[in-house]
């Protein structure tokens, strides 16, 4: 009596040992592991995705360019940190005069004094307004930092689409 | 000033900033007598019968010559720009009539930093970043004075003379 029940047993066991999930090592498998900065996760394919977001940050200098661009991280050149933070203040300044408009982050370029923001526009302002608004952008920087600052825009109708993830 | 000049032409058709640390070997230093006779310097002495010659100035009966040698070590992140700049400078330097006698590529230094990939403990999980910096060294040798230029640069010009030789 006992050795069948006790064979059923053994057979049940095996059975569910034989399945991978139901082992010890689950919080250390493979899927918690990866890395999730600076990428979009692939999702049910409705999802569209610019160039810039569909590469990951390893890209960067192969497939993508970057977004700002100074002298200051050079080997031996200094003022690498001032610029970071001209940097975050100038995209958190023009996320806000042109709210729901901007299509892409912004690109800053500096040509020695010279700062150049060339950003992507959607079409939902007036002409008017955007020259209104680039007038001032231009001088409010241009006292903050005391430097010629010219933004360059760009309007498309809608945002540039790679690929649907 | 002049030679300023011709950099700055140089370095104007890139988009990219790209920096300049220029490396200037003079061959041979110059001092014009001529301009510096009969200059009298507030606080100065003029000793006439010894006349005061500095060790690294030699004068000869040569006509003189601008900074014979040029060299040029630009930076930058991203190679694709720096070659293309190496293309237009040369490309500059032809039609200027500058020889470029050394055209290459010291190599590239990358900056690597290790941090903690967590904001609180997890010591054991890091995550590494780098800078690389691309070099690209131009050597030339300038065989005569441009005809733009009507004066060595280190004469004293008025600002008549500059904004002549500026235009």
């Amino acid at each position: 009596m006992a050795a069948p029940t006790a064979a059923r047993g053994l057979r049940a066991v095996s059975h569910v040992l034989s399945v991978p999930a139901a082992t010890r090592h689950l919080h250390t498998s493979p899927p918690c592991l990866k890395a999730r900065a600076a990428r979009v996760r692939v999702g049910r394919g409705d999802k569209p995705v610019s160039y810039e977001q569909a590469h990951g940050p390893h890209h960067i200098g192969h497939r993508k360019g970057w977004l700002s661009l100074h002298t200051g991280n050079l080997c031996g050149e200094g003022g690498g940190a001032e610029r970071a933070l001209e940097d975050a203040f100038v995209r958190r300044f023009l996320r806000g005069t042109f709210p729901g408009a901007l299509l892409a982050p912004p690109v800053l370029k500096r040509r020695g004094n010279l700062l150049v923001l060339c950003a992507t526009l959607g079409r939902g302002l007036s002409p008017a307004k955007v020259y209104v608004l680039q007038g001032y952008t231009e001088t409010l920087l241009g006292h903050f930092y005391r430097c010629p600052v010219r933004l360059e825009l760009l309007t498309l109708p809608a945002p540039r689409v790679y690929k649907y993830l | 000033m002049a030679v300023a000049c011709l950099w700055r032409r140089l370095c104007q058709g890139s988009a990219f900033p790209v920096n300049y640390a220029s490396r200037i070997m003079q061959k041979q230093c110059f001092l014009p007598n001529s301009n510096l006779m009969g200059v009298r310097l507030a606080g100065s002495h003029v000793d006439t019968q010894v006349p005061k010659t500095n060790p690294l100035v030699s004068v000869s009966d040569e006509p003189e010559t601008l900074y014979k040698r040029l060299s040029l070590l630009v930076k930058g992140h991203d190679k694709a720009v720096l070659d293309s700049y190496e293309y237009f400078a040369v490309l500059a330097a032809k039609e200027l009539g500058i020889s470029v006698e050394k055209v290459y590529k010291p190599p590239k230094k990358i900056e690597r930093l290790t941090l903690l990939k967590s904001v609180h403990i997890y010591k054991k999980h890091r995550v590494q970043y780098e800078i690389r910096t691309h070099y690209l060294c131009l050597e030339t040798k300038i065989e005569k004075i441009p005809e733009h230029i009507q004066k060595p640069v280190w004469d004293t010009l008025s600002q008549v003379e500059e904004t002549e030789v500026k235009s």
